[in-house]
């Protein structure tokens, strides 16, 4: 495979780098709807709703960007690609299921920095598995090394800030489920990065990931609610609440859409610690909008100011330390040997790694994206419409700004990634 | 699927660690729950 053009990488690794930390932004976001679900719900039929919310939005939010034609032909060149993206479906569901188990124990500030050590795991796998920063001079090791480490000590600070609102609970077992959402979640990059190395399209990929997410989700809901009767009554008693759980998932998909990007572009190593900025994002609108932490002492807010910016300069740390040619050269190597492996066509790898398309069928909709895109729309309207408003006091003054900041993110970073990539 | 894809993905040890680490934790998930 030949190197590829340094101006080429340049953008390349700038579109990821702007994937990562848009990803941040609306995943941090996503937590702010399960805000208004009443206390008291099972946690499965909270991670139920929110998978569904995703399932919604992870068919139809493809069909619309790039059509289910250009999916089925991703699918053709790599079929294999499916039982990845279906295994990385189940850690997913896995994972944010016991994410609201440790949030109900120990609470979301401690259990937080917890599951974002996924970063740690992620750059470990990223080195053994997929060659990432091997090749890279010892400054950008560094970076990202050190900029994840000054990460998850700001991550801690902000868990030892907000500590003082966590819920009486089961510590041990909350500390214990938020350990292991990490480890699942910091494992799921691995089929992810297995699939951008291959050439499959992130928008792809996630449509096929979503199939396992919904059925993990659903036998642990139907195991845990003692059958279908049980966990149509459990939904049933929660159906005003349960548009505000799918608005979380579907915002976490955005989320999640550029975070694919992110893992593409810039690799798991990379990737990772910058969405997971999100906790910076989850906190501002716990402090902002819902008045989180309101009346503390001078010194939690201390402790919150400082935690941030740890967490922001390893943020940008790992940003300034992105891959070079020599490095590329060994994702080069690594994605060879997967389609040594898979017996993929050179070309289709090699366009992928470029962020080029292969001049597969045209992006033309066909009547299956709009049934998919009307579809979807009229379930979240429907639910819509029997929510209840939960009496909450939110500080408009600051939805109004962070909802703009992350829209600009939106347009800006996919419309960086339409002009680097066509959404390859 | 063809058959040789499926056994390449058998026999790929990677795919062994994220089965590994999604039984480990439906263990965790069944002992906190």
């Amino acid at each position: 495979m030949d190197p590829l053009d340094a101006g080429r990488l340049r953008r390349l690794q700038l579109a990821g780098i702007a994937s990562g930390f848009t990803a941040g932004a609306w995943l941090g976001a996503a937590e702010a709807p399960t805000k208004m679900v009443t206390l008291g719900l099972s946690p499965v039929v909270i991670s139920l709703a929110m998978v569904v919310g995703v399932f919604l939005a992870r068919w139809s939010l493809p069909a619309l960007l790039r059509g289910t034609s250009a999916i089925r032909a991703d699918v053709r060149q790599a079929p294999h690609l499916i039982v990845w993206a279906v295994l990385a479906g189940c850690l997913w569901a896995v994972a944010n299921t016991l994410t609201v188990y440790a949030i109900r124990d120990i609470g979301l500030s401690i259990a937080f920095p917890l599951w974002n050590a996924n970063s740690l795991l992620g750059i470990l796998w990223g080195a053994v598995f997929f060659n990432e920063l091997r090749g890279a001079a010892w400054t950008r090791l560094l970076g990202v090394l050190g900029g994840a480490a000054v990460m998850f000590a700001g991550a801690t600070l902000l868990a030892v800030a907000s500590s003082t609102q966590a819920p009486a609970g089961h510590a041990a077992r909350g500390v214990a489920a938020a350990l292991a959402a990490g480890a699942l979640w910091g494992t799921m990059y691995i089929p992810y990065r297995k699939a951008y190395l291959s050439g499959m399209n992130p928008l792809a990929f996630v449509t096929f990931f979503t199939v396992g997410e919904l059925g993990m989700m659903l036998s642990l809901a139907l195991g845990g609610s003692g059958g279908l009767s049980g966990l149509v009554t459990q939904l049933s008693a929660a159906r005003d609440v349960l548009f505000w759980l799918m608005l979380g998932g579907f915002v976490w998909v955005l989320g999640d859409l550029f975070q694919q990007y992110a893992a593409k572009y810039v690799g798991i190593s990379r990737g990772i610690p910058l969405s997971n900025t999100n906790q910076l994002w989850g906190l501002a609108w716990g402090l902002l909008v819902f008045g989180e932490l309101r009346g503390h002492a001078a010194a939690t807010y201390g402790q919150v100011i400082g935690g941030s910016l740890l967490m922001a300069l390893g943020a940008v740390a790992i940003a300034l330390a992105s891959a070079t040619g020599a490095e590329h050269i060994r994702w080069q190597e690594a994605a060879e040997r997967e389609r040594a492996r898979y017996g993929i066509d050179p070309a289709y790898v090699r366009a992928a790694l470029a962020g080029e398309g292969t001049g597969g069928p045209s992006r033309q909709r066909t009547w299956l994206d709009w049934t998919l895109v009307v579809g979807a729309t009229a379930v979240f309207v429907a639910f819509g419409f029997i929510a209840r408003v939960p009496n909450l006091a939110l500080s408009w003054g600051w939805v109004v700004p962070l909802t703009l900041a992350m829209l600009v993110l939106l347009f800006g970073t996919g419309w960086l990634l339409w002009r680097t990539t066509r959404f390859n | 699927m063809t058959n040789p894809r499926l056994s390449a993905v058998l026999k790929d040890t990677q795919f062994w660690v994220p089965v590994a680490v999604l039984v480990a934790g439906l263990l965790v998930l069944w002992w906190i729950r």
